[in-house]
C-alpha cells in the first residue's frame, strides 16, 4: 500500500508542466535517435547532457531517461522498414521485421512492435516501482567489499557480453579505470597522471569522452564509407492495428520478453541488447513453428521488442538503489546524477523521493506518449529516414562541439573530445569496444575508494573478499566468467569451430 | 608504463593502500592482457589483415580532412568567435559528401549557424565566444 502512496506522489511530481514537457522532449528525441541509424541513445544522451545543466535536475533525469527507453521504440522502425537497426538493441528485429515488410506486413510489424514495447515498458516500470525500495533496504547492509565485488562483476559481465574479443574488452576496462583515476586523489589530494596540466586536476570529463568516443567516432566511420542511398522499403504502411491472429501469436512472447528483459536488465553488464537476443532464442525454441523464424514470424519481432523495453526499466534498479550502473547509458546517468548533486545509492529514495518516484511515474506517462507518437507518426519517421547523411553529419558534429564547449566554456574540452573521437574511430577499426571503457571510467574512482576502504577494514587482508558471503558468491561468478574465454583463446581455430 | 608510473605516486601497502595502488594493478593487468593478445595472434592460422586492408576501398582522406577542420575550428573558436567559425565550418562540412550548389550551401550554413546561436546563446544562455563579430 505504501508503494501506491509513493506512486501517487510520483505522479504529482511527473505531471508538473515542466516535467511533462521534458518527458515529452525526451521520448520524442529518443524515438528520433532510435529511428536514425548511427546515432544511439548513448551518443544522444551525451550530446544533450550539457543542455540539462540549465534545467531542474528532476526534469533533466526524466528527459534523459525518456531518451533511453524512447530509442528502443524508435529503433524498430528502421529495422523493419530499412533492414538497418536504428540502435543495437533492434538488431534482432531486422531478422523477421524486415521480412514481414517485404511480405506487405510492415504495418503489423510496426504495430505489434509498438504495442509490445508499451506493454513491456509498463510492466517493467511496475517491477521497478515494487522491487527498487526493498532492494535499497538490502543495499544499506552492503559495505565497501560488497560494492567492490559488484563493480568487478559488472565490469566482467559487460566485457564478457560485449561483442568481439573478451581480452580486448578487459583491456578497455583497464584503460577506463586508469582514465577514471586521472586527477586529484580523493584521500591524499595528490595529483595522479595530470602531467602538470591544470585542466586534468578535475579528471577527464565524462561528457567530452563519451561524445568523442561514441558521437564523433561514429561520424568519422560513416564519412569514410562510400554510402549509397538507403533504400527505404517503398510500401504503403497500412493496417497498424494488429489483428486477432497477430495478438494470439504475439501475446505470450511479449509477456515472456517482458519478464526476461526486466531481470536481464538488472544484471550488471546486461541490458537491452542482450535481452533482445536471448528473447529471440527463447521464442524460437518454444515456437511450434521454429522454421518460420527468419522468414517473417511475428513472434520474432514481438518478443525481442518487449524484452529490450522492459530491460530499460530493469537497468534503473541497480543504478538508483545501489548507485551501480549496469551499462554505458546508466553510467552516463550516474555521472549526471553526481553532477546534479544527487548521488544515487540506497539513500536516494529517502533523500530525493521526488527524483525517484517522479522518474518512475514519468516512465508510465512516457510509455503512453511513445505509443501515441510511434503509430500515427510512422510517416514522419519514414521521411526523416530519408534525410541525406551529408546534411545530417555536420549537424551532429556541431552539436558535439557546442556540447563540449558549453560545459566549462573551455576549448580544451573540445580538443579533448576530438582526441577521443579519433581514439574511438581507431578503436572501432581495430575492434575494441568503447562500452567497457566508459563503465570502467565512471566506476574507477568508486572502485579505488571501495578497494582501499575494504583493505583498511581488513587490516590489509585480501581474504575479506572471500570470507564475506556476498563477496564470495560474486567473485566465484567473476572467476568462472574470466576462465571460460581464456580456455577458448588457447584452442586452435579448428577446435573452436568444432 | 602506467604500472611503473603508479609506483612513483606510492603503492603503499595492503593495509594502507597508496595513491598509485589501483592504477598499478590496472596497468599491470593491461600489460599482461596485451602480452596474451600478442602471443595468441601467433596461434591464428589465418593470415591477419594488413594495416592498409583496414582502410581498403574507404575514403580515409575525408576523415583526415574533417579532423583537420575540427582542430582548426577549435583553435580559432575563441579569437574568431562562434558565429564566424561555425558558418565557415558548416559550409565546408556540407560540401564534404554533398554535391549542393554554393548558394544553397551558403544559405544552409547561415541559417543553421543563426539557429544554433539563438537556441544556445539566447535561449539556453550558453556563453559562446563572440570573437570578431561579437
Amino acid at each position: 500500500m505504501e508503494v501506491f502512496h509513493h506512486l501517487l506522489f510520483g505522479f504529482h511530481v511527473a505531471i508538473q508542466p515542466v516535467n511533462l514537457l521534458f518527458c515529452f522532449m525526451g521520448v520524442l528525441i529518443g524515438t528520433l535517435v532510435g529511428v536514425l541509424p548511427g546515432l544511439g541513445p548513448v551518443a544522444a544522451i551525451s550530446l544533450l547532457l550539457p543542455a540539462t545543466f540549465h534545467a531542474p535536475p528532476v526534469a533533466s533525469i526524466i528527459m534523459l531517461s525518456g531518451i533511453y527507453y524512447g530509442a528502443m521504440y524508435g529503433g524498430s522502425t528502421t529495422s523493419i522498414l530499412v533492414n538497418i537497426p536504428g540502435e543495437a538493441a533492434s538488431v534482432v528485429t531486422t531478422i523477421d521485421g524486415y521480412q514481414m515488410a517485404r511480405q506487405g506486413r510492415a504495418g503489423a510489424a510496426l504495430g505489434i512492435s509498438a504495442f509490445g514495447s508499451f506493454i513491456a515498458g509498463t510492466l517493467g516500470v511496475v517491477g521497478l516501482a515494487f522491487l527498487a525500495p526493498p532492494l535499497a533496504g538490502v543495499a544499506l547492509k552492503f559495505g565497501p567489499p560488497e560494492y567492490f565485488s559488484l563493480m568487478i562483476l559488472g565490469l566482467t559481465v559487460l566485457t564478457f557480453l560485449a561483442g568481439g574479443s573478451m581480452v580486448k574488452s578487459l583491456m578497455m576496462a583497464c584503460v577506463g579505470v586508469i582514465i577514471g583515476n586521472i586527477g586529484l586523489d580523493l584521500v591524499a589530494a595528490q595529483p595522479r597522471f595530470t602531467f602538470g596540466l591544470d585542466i586534468l586536476l578535475d579528471g577527464v570529463g565524462l561528457v567530452p569522452l563519451i561524445m568523442g568516443l561514441f558521437g564523433v567516432s561514429e561520424v568519422l566511420l560513416n564519412i569514410e564509407e562510400k554510402l549509397d542511398k538507403q533504400a527505404v522499403f517503398e510500401t504503403k504502411v497500412k493496417g497498424l492495428l494488429p489483428n486477432r491472429k497477430d495478438w494470439r501469436e504475439s501475446i505470450m512472447p511479449i509477456l515472456r520478453g517482458s519478464v526476461l528483459g526486466f531481470f536481464l536488465g538488472i544484471l550488471p553488464g546486461g541490458g537491452a541488447v542482450i535481452s533482445s537476443f536471448v528473447s529471440y532464442g527463447v521464442e524460437k525454441r518454444l515456437s511450434r513453428h521454429p522454421e518460420e523464424f527468419g522468414k517473417g514470424a511475428i513472434a520474432g519481432v514481438a518478443g525481442p521488442e518487449a524484452a529490450n523495453n522492459s530491460a530499460t526499466a530493469g537497468a534503473f534498479i541497480p543504478l538508483l538503489t545501489l548507485g551501480l550502473p549496469s551499462n554505458a547509458v546508466m553510467a552516463i546517468l550516474l555521472g549526471a546524477l553526481m553532477i546534479y548533486g544527487m548521488p544515487p545509492g540506497p539513500n536516494l529514495i529517502s533523500a530525493h523521493p521526488q527524483l525517484f518516484w517522479g522518474t518512475i511515474a514519468s516512465m508510465y506517462i512516457g510509455n503512453i506518449m511513445l505509443l501515441v507518437l510511434n503509430l500515427p507518426l510512422i510517416g514522419l519517421w519514414v521521411k526523416i529516414l530519408k534525410i541525406p547523411y551529408p546534411i545530417l553529419f555536420p549537424l551532429i558534429l556541431l552539436f558535439c562541439l557546442i556540447g563540449a564547449y558549453s560545459l566549462n566554456a573551455n576549448v580544451t574540452e573540445v580538443g579533448l573530445m576530438i582526441f577521443f573521437g579519433l581514439l574511438g574511430y581507431l578503436m572501432k577499426k581495430f575492434k575494441y569496444d568503447g562500452a567497457p571503457l566508459v563503465l570502467a571510467m565512471v566506476l574507477g574512482p568508486l572502485l579505488d575508494n571501495s578497494l582501499r576502504q575494504s583493505l583498511l577494514l581488513s587490516g590489509g587482508s585480501a581474504m575479506i573478499f572471500f570470507t564475506r558471503p556476498i563477496c564470495l558468491a560474486v567473485f566465484s561468478v567473476v572467476i568462472v566468467i574470466l576462465i571460460l574465454p581464456v580456455l577458448k583463446l588457447w584452442k586452435t581455430p579448428e577446435d573452436r569451430i568444432s | 608504463m602506467t604500472a611503473l608510473w603508479s609506483l612513483k605516486y606510492g603503492f603503499g601497502s595492503l593495509s594502507e593502500p597508496g595513491v598509485g595502488f589501483i592504477t598499478f594493478f590496472a596497468g599491470a593487468i593491461l600489460a599482461l592482457l596485451s602480452l596474451l593478445l600478442f602471443l595468441s595472434s601467433f596461434r591464428e592460422k589465418e593470415k591477419p589483415a594488413s594495416l592498409l586492408e583496414l582502410w581498403a576501398g574507404l575514403d580515409v582522406k575525408k576523415v583526415l580532412y574533417v579532423l583537420l577542420l575540427l582542430v582548426v575550428y577549435t583553435s580559432l573558436l575563441r579569437p574568431a568567435g562562434f558565429p564566424l567559425c561555425t558558418f565557415i565550418l558548416l559550409f565546408l562540412l556540407f560540401r564534404v559528401k554533398g554535391s549542393y550548389g554554393i548558394w544553397t550551401t551558403l544559405f544552409a550554413s547561415f541559417f543553421v549557424t543563426a539557429g544554433c546561436y539563438l537556441v544556445f546563446q539566447v535561449w539556453l544562455q550558453v556563453q559562446l565566444p563572440g570573437g570578431i563579430l561579437g
